[in-house]
């Protein structure tokens, strides 16, 4: 008996109700009536124009100081593997969280003393910080397998530089497009760290979206926009799939680093960990500011002006718990259908198609599925299950992309054995596949937690004062009059990092299997 | 099947909600603790004030939830914003017996919908330090000059309603085709723009540790920073700079929504926030005038000037053209279009 068709059947009708019909709403009214006014405009050309020159620049950032970075990972040198597993810790930590640290850093009222606060330099520097770990990763374990064709080129007499030109960057070049494309993605489409370091000029389109939304009730308008920028992510997200399935190298598991002399590896250990240091710098403000005044960590649990931070630290910890019961077997199912798919006898509709309708969700922007949800469930903006579901849609793609290469790695013997002995696919699944796939659920688990945790833009939308999440109850604080609120919200921002990256450490046992 | 076993679920984790009366309001809302402990106390209702941001944003918070409505009460849409209030069909009539007591001139809402509350005065502040030797700007024309525009933090009015009260006195002021380049001269000029009231007077006026030393406020604000002065002043240290025609008056309202589960206490509610206890509290509460007659004026209110002439704009007009003077004002202010063409591209 085939079992992916009815496994999958449970997701596809949960995407079909919390993405297909809420997105096919929102293009219709974006198509409609807003797109002409909206294409009239120059001044949503030049939000549409800003948003693909941040996403461009910092691709291209990051990626050039990654390559570079990559090479340095290929020696041994002390701390080398806490670095790299540091490298990860930008994943998990909540969009808002990065926002205060550079506020604390860099805001108006910094530790540097320089406000560069609604300067383009804040936002290239937040794009380098959360995706250098992205590219660092692919990269690291990209580049031993260019050992063995550039000595073959250069065993043919080419130099080399020549060597390295003409079979090198080829072969490398996928990897670099799938990273910066991925970068790109991040940035192109980020909500939360413009809204709050942007300022009015440098506001990406999805902030432009939410502005719209919040102030105007312009739903026309936004519509259009999240039309525009649907379409600009679609299409990178085709190059990188293209890119993603011409990756020329094959993924070596690391031959380990090679050795270097005592006195060189320190000093790249020292010049490496500077780097970090800097780069990391908004954290280590985040947290030096936060302890400047202490009192805020107390002021915070009973404000009169704010949620408190009890109440919104137990709705992060409902929502995600709740969050985790949908998601676990949407995540779980999808995987395993893609999987069972992928099986001796692949279907011509197959797993490939099934593999992209799963990954929709990491496409759309969480601001547009809020906007999406208001448009197409009104009579459920008070229900939590609306959260919930906008919640579970955006973090289960996570625990899939986690638990599907952990799924083509199981021991085919084991299974073959169970089938010759009889056990159906259920008991095989429960006795056999289970057991095998519990670490990796873990750290999948933890992924999705984390991101719930943290999440930002949907929750803005479909916010509900009674549903003050910590991330809303950061916001809340900022431009306020006083001390006192942004003293909290960097005391409630340590909390909340805190948890995200406690929460995820703890599940995953550090293994920091992210990207 | 599924929805239930989850309402379930969300009864057990905590979810019921305990009998209190809800009200909806802006950040700058505040009660006398003492008044509201006694109304919960006498009435056995207990009060949960929810702040959602800036008057516009809380009321496109009430319009958006509509279907399911956040709170039972809302307070502080001002008359610009009645329109969309009455037009959104967010809220219920009542026709409070207490409403002879307030001036009739307020009672702007004749299907009793909306019930006046308070009333201030949007205008201009200064900074008194830093025009000590300097010249202020002479008239409300003068503003836009280079010098004094690069002096002068304003609020967003798509997202503020003091922004939103000060363009429309810009419009009756200039008029139709005036306000646009009233606003690019503002523009070249430097001016700055902060989404909300908070952000312009606690973050970039002077007197906050802000570079501009001019900044849209209400006519109390002179007032209000006596009051709270650390030390004892002999007078404020800001100033209202009343030009002819700049100031607007603002009066706010408190509104029923539709589909609350307590008509009955939020109608004590209302009631009691025009009561005179309350009325006479919320002068040094808010900083603004209470609309009822019989309510007595704090000592400090020496210090809050009623500008001679505010404008005022008929609340059909603003109806009629709110939503446009905002968008023209955004395409010439943030979108840095010309006002020729925006004007052209009115049909």
């Amino acid at each position: 008996m085939r079992l992916s068709p009815l496994l999958a059947l449970p997701v596809l009708l949960f995407l079909a109700l919390a993405l297909g019909y809420p997105l096919a709403r929102v293009l219709l009214l974006g198509l409609g009536e807003g797109l002409g006014e909206t294409l009239r405009n120059p001044y949503y050309w030049g939000r549409l124009g800003w948003s693909l020159e941040y996403g461009m620049a910092s691709s291209l950032l990051t990626t050039l100081l990654a390559l570079p970075l990559a090479y340095a990972f290929r020696y041994r040198f002390p701390g080398r593997e806490a670095l790299l597993s540091l490298s990860t810790v930008p994943f998990v930590l909540p969009t808002i969280v990065v926002a205060l640290g550079f506020l604390a850093l860099a805001g108006p009222r910094g530790l540097l003393g320089l406000n560069l606060q609604g300067t383009p330099w804040i936002l290239l520097w937040a794009a380098v910080f959360y995706n250098l770990g992205l590219v660092l990763r692919l990269l690291v374990v990209l580049l031993p397998g260019l050992e063995t064709p550039l000595a073959a080129a250069r065993t043919l007499g080419a130099s080399p530089w020549r060597a390295y030109l003409r079979v090198g960057i080829p072969l490398l070049a996928p990897g670099l497009l799938a990273g910066g494309g991925l970068t790109f993605l991040y940035t192109f489409s980020s909500f939360g760290l413009p809204l709050v370091l942007g300022g009015q000029r440098y506001a990406t389109l999805e902030v432009e979206i939410y502005n719209l939304l919040s102030y105007r009730l312009a739903f026309p308008e936004a519509t259009a926009l999240a039309l525009a920028q649907l379409t600009v992510s679609a299409g990178v997200t085709l190059l990188y799939l293209w890119a993603q399935a011409r990756l020329a190298l094959s993924l070596q598991p690391e031959a380990g680093p090679r050795p270097l002399p005592r006195p060189k590896a320190w000093a790249l250990a020292l010049a490496l960990w500077l780097g970090f240091a800097l780069l990391y710098a908004p954290l280590l403000a985040l947290l030096l500011k936060a302890l400047q005044s202490p009192s805020a960590f107390t002021t915070v649990w009973n404000s009169d002006d704010f949620t408190p931070a009890g109440e919104a630290l137990w709705n992060t910890l409902r929502f995600a718990g709740l969050t985790l019961l949908l998601a676990l077997p949407i995540g779980f199912l999808y995987a395993y259908a893609v999987w069972r798919g992928e099986g001796p006898h692949p279907r011509r509709l197959g797993p490939r198609w099934l593999d992209l309708t799963g990954m929709l969700p990491l496409l759309v922007s969480p601001v547009l599925v809020g906007l999406g949800y208001l448009l197409t469930y009104p009579q459920l903006s008070g229900s939590l299950l609306l959260l919930i579901a906008a919640y579970a849609l955006l973090s289960y793609p996570l625990l899939s992309r986690a638990l599907l290469p952990a799924l083509r790695a199981m021991p085919k013997s084991a299974l073959e054995a169970a089938r010759t002995l009889g056990a159906s696919p259920w008991r095989r699944l429960w006795r056999v596949e289970w057991p095998l796939l519990q670490p990796t659920l873990r750290s999948g688990a933890a992924l999705t937690l984390a991101a719930v945790i943290g999440e930002f833009g949907a929750t803005l939308i479909l916010r509900r004062p009674e549903w003050t999440t910590l991330s809303l109850a950061i916001y809340e604080r900022l431009g306020r009059p006083g001390a006192t609120p942004f003293a909290e919200a960097l005391a409630l921002s340590v909390v909340l990092g805190l948890l995200a990256g406690g929460v995820f450490y703890l599940l995953d046992r550090g293994r920091g299997t992210v990207g | 099947m599924f929805k239930k076993l989850l309402l379930a679920t969300l009864t057990l984790l905590g979810l019921a909600q305990a009998q209190q009366l809800t009200i909806l309001s802006h950040e700058s809302f505040n009660l006398d603790k003492k008044l509201v402990a006694e109304f919960e106390q006498k009435n056995g209702i207990k009060l949960r004030f929810l702040k959602a941001g800036d008057a516009g944003e809380m009321l496109n918070k009430a319009i958006l939830s509509k279907a399911a409505p956040v709170a039972d009460v809302i307070y502080g849409f001002d008359n610009s914003q009645l329109s969309l209030a009455l037009e959104a069909d967010i809220l219920q009539p009542y026709a409070s017996p207490v409403l002879p007591a307030l001036r009739p001139e307020f009672v702007l809402d004749r299907s009793y919908r909306a019930l006046p509350v308070d009333y201030g005065y949007v205008a201009l502040n200064y900074d008194k330090a830093y025009f000590k030797d300097k010249p202020l700007p002479q008239s409300f024309a003068e503003l836009a000059k280079p010098e004094f525009a690069k002096l002068l933090v304003v609020t967003n009015p798509a997202t503020s309603s003091p922004g939103l009260a000060f363009l429309l006195a810009t419009v009756k002021t200039f008029g139709e085709d005036g306000y646009l380049d009233f606003w690019a001269s503002l523009r070249d000029g430097g001016v700055r723009v902060e989404k909300g009231w908070s952000e312009a007077y606690y973050t970039a006026f002077s007197k906050s540790g802000g570079d501009r030393p001019l900044v849209v406020s209400y006519a109390t604000s002179p007032a209000a920073e006596l009051f709270y002065s650390e030390k004892k002043l002999d007078e404020p240290p800001t100033g209202n700079l009343l030009l002819p025609g700049s100031s607007f008056l603002q009066v706010e309202f408190v509104g029923i929504l539709k589909g609350t589960k307590q008509p009955a206490a939020a109608r004590k509610f209302v009631d009691w926030l025009l009561s005179r206890p309350v009325q006479e509290s919320i002068p040094t509460e808010m900083w603004i005038y209470p609309t009822r007659k019989d309510a007595k004026l704090p000592e400090v209110f020496k210090w809050a000037e009623v500008p001679k002439a505010p404008a005022t704009l008929e609340p059909r007009s603003i109806a009629q053209n709110r939503e446009r003077w905002v968008s023209e004002w955004t395409k010439v202010v943030l979108q840095g279009q010309s006002p020729e063409a925006v004007k052209k591209g009115r049909k």
